[in-house]
């Protein structure tokens, strides 16, 4: 291997969700068998890296001021819906059920790897949330110690009134049977319960 | 539950090894570091897929290899003929339970539980509280995955705090991370108040009969706080902030839990005798065998591990006789046992290889 070819390979394993062989093989890829598709990657990089960038409002991915969901005139901005990562926001998205808008955290208060407050796309929440123009705050965080913390740090630093709070309900998966849930999952199940009509 | 075979293949200094086992009784003998203890390590792993003895699986791995693997055919109350095959690898581990992938650990644990009596226990009565917590711990969750979780999300939690407090930082952020701490507090307290009532009157009623009754025995939960809640726990983290931001560090909470050992109302650790420790000892690990037993209708196997030998012999006959007929007992010691503990099967260990004695138990 030459110097040159062990520097991308040391730049591509870098990347999340690769390790040692997988960089050789894209770097192998890339420039002995595939060498024309190199142009296209590199363009593509620039073209990416000039023109992405986070939405002002929310955090999302942009090539704007303004992602296209915070410039769709036809979603609601009262309604915010609080999520860790974009990923989260697409897959949201995809469920076709919400019709409000969005704000990307970045992550979530994580103490241990060394994520204060001040890592997250905070800020522009609580900004939003004094504007008066939200109503409703729905918190999408994960289920777990981080997420719930993050929920808690977030309604502390609210306006006293003005904006309702809800969770995302935590509970059985569609197509589930009880039989064959956890313990755990059946308590927060329980606990979520609704009336029903 | 009966064990019929085992086969271990790069366990510790094992290379490979494949046991069948007829009798409800076997001994391993052998000289030290040849392997006896590392059988009964890797039998004990069934229960709840962790050693009895490393904290971290990656040194049950033979060094130089990439994954361990130890495979068990049982006859089970509940499942009948079962095979178990667990493979441990240095990220990670796979079980699979008759030919089926086991996908949560919650699934699994409570199906298969063995009890180990190891020379180390004397640490639980006279040792620090941190044996006793994690006996209690393992003890619970063995059967209880609910306990587990509620568990690993307080000690989430609580390093959470901890690097907080470290940090020095700001009370609100402290305080996020107080109310899901405040939460798995509660779950921990009420599940341990209620294990322990339970394991208590096992331990009280295994107390007296080896020590043939002669005085009361205690076993109680000494929590740092029995506060049942998550309101209160929430108002006693809070309470403790400013100072724990001072210590750097969380000083209330159920990570500072201890069970009391009492023997006639005084505690066994300071005024115990060295004869009446060793009988709570016993007393303690035959309650958890009556523990798993009660709660998940299964025999459990008893790994014995070096410590026959160590009983005198009145209160080795008395031990035997708590045990019952229908338990399989595997042990281990250098020396063969006096025949009065009855038939045994015995192997020789030497060098990681087990040799079944054709002629039975030879003195």
């Amino acid at each position: 291997m030459t110097p040159a070819f062990e520097k991308l390979q040391k730049q591509l394993k870098q990347l999340p969700g690769l390790g040692f062989r997988s960089s050789e093989r894209i770097a192998l890829h890339l420039l002995v068998e595939k060498p024309a598709k190199l142009r296209e990657l590199v363009q593509a990089l620039e073209e990416a890296s000039v023109s992405v960038r986070r939405c002002s409002r929310c955090g999302n991915l942009a090539e704007g001021e303004l992602c296209a969901i915070c410039a769709d005139a036809k979603r609601d901005p009262s309604l915010v819906c609080v999520v860790e990562h974009v990923p989260d926001l697409v897959a949201l998205e995809r469920s076709g059920a919400y019709r409000g808008v969005y704000h990307v955290l970045h992550g979530k208060l994580s103490p241990i790897q060394g994520v204060a407050p001040e890592d997250l796309n905070l800020p522009a929440l609580l900004k939003r949330a004094q504007s008066g123009e939200v109503k409703e705050l729905i918190l999408a965080l994960s289920n777990d110690v981080e997420g719930e913390a993050t929920c808690h740090y977030i309604t502390q630093h609210l306006p006293a009134a003005g904006v309702k709070v809800t969770r995302i309900g935590f509970g059985l998966p569609s197509g589930a049977g009880v039989l064959y849930a956890d313990s755990v999952t059946l308590k927060s199940a329980l606990e979520a319960r609704r009336e029903y009509s | 539950m009966r064990l019929r075979r085992v086969t271990l293949q790069h366990f510790r200094n094992i290379a490979f090894a494949d046991l069948t086992f007829s009798a409800r009784q076997q001994f391993f003998v052998g000289a030290n570091a040849q392997g006896k203890t590392a059988l009964l390590e890797a039998i004990g792993v069934i229960t709840a897929l962790r050693s009895f003895r490393a904290s971290d699986n990656r040194l049950l791995i033979t060094h130089g290899q990439t994954e361990a693997a130890i495979a068990c055919e049982i006859e089970h109350e509940r499942f009948g003929a079962s095979r178990v095959v667990i493979r441990l690898r240095t990220a990670g581990k796979e079980v699979t339970c008759d030919g089926e992938r086991i996908q949560r650990l919650g699934d699994y644990l409570g199906r298969f539980p063995t009890v180990v009596f190891s020379s180390q226990d004397q640490l639980l009565v006279r040792g620090a509280p941190t044996g006793r917590r994690r006996w209690m711990d393992s003890t619970l969750s063995a059967m209880d995955g609910a306990y587990l979780r509620s568990l690993q999300q307080y000690h989430r939690a609580l390093a959470d705090r901890n690097a907080l407090l470290k940090r020095g930082a700001q009370a609100k952020e402290i305080e996020a991370f107080e109310r899901p701490l405040a939460a798995a507090a509660a779950m921990v307290v009420q599940q341990r108040e209620q294990g322990a009532a339970v394991i208590g009157s096992f331990v009280s009623a295994a107390y007296s009969r080896i020590a043939d009754g002669a005085e009361p025995c205690l076993f109680a939960y000494e929590p740092d706080a029995l506060l049942r809640t998550e309101e209160a726990w929430s108002e006693r983290f809070e309470r403790a902030r400013q100072r724990d931001l001072v210590f750097r560090s969380t000083t209330v909470g159920p990570h500072r839990d201890d069970y009391g050992l009492l023997l006639s109302e005084r505690p066994a650790r300071d005024f115990g005798s060295e004869g009446q420790q060793r009988s709570l000892v016993l007393a303690l690990r035959l309650a958890q065998l009556a523990y798993f037993r009660e709660k998940c209708g299964v025999e459990p196997l008893l790994l014995a591990d070096d410590v026959l030998g160590e009983l005198d012999p009145r209160r080795r006959e008395r031990f035997w006789a708590s045990l019952g007929s229908e338990r399989q007992v595997l042990a281990t010691g250098t020396r063969l046992p006096e025949a009065d503990l009855g038939a045994w099967e015995v192997f020789d260990v030497a060098s990681g290889a087990f040799a079944p004695r054709p002629e039975g138990p030879a003195r």
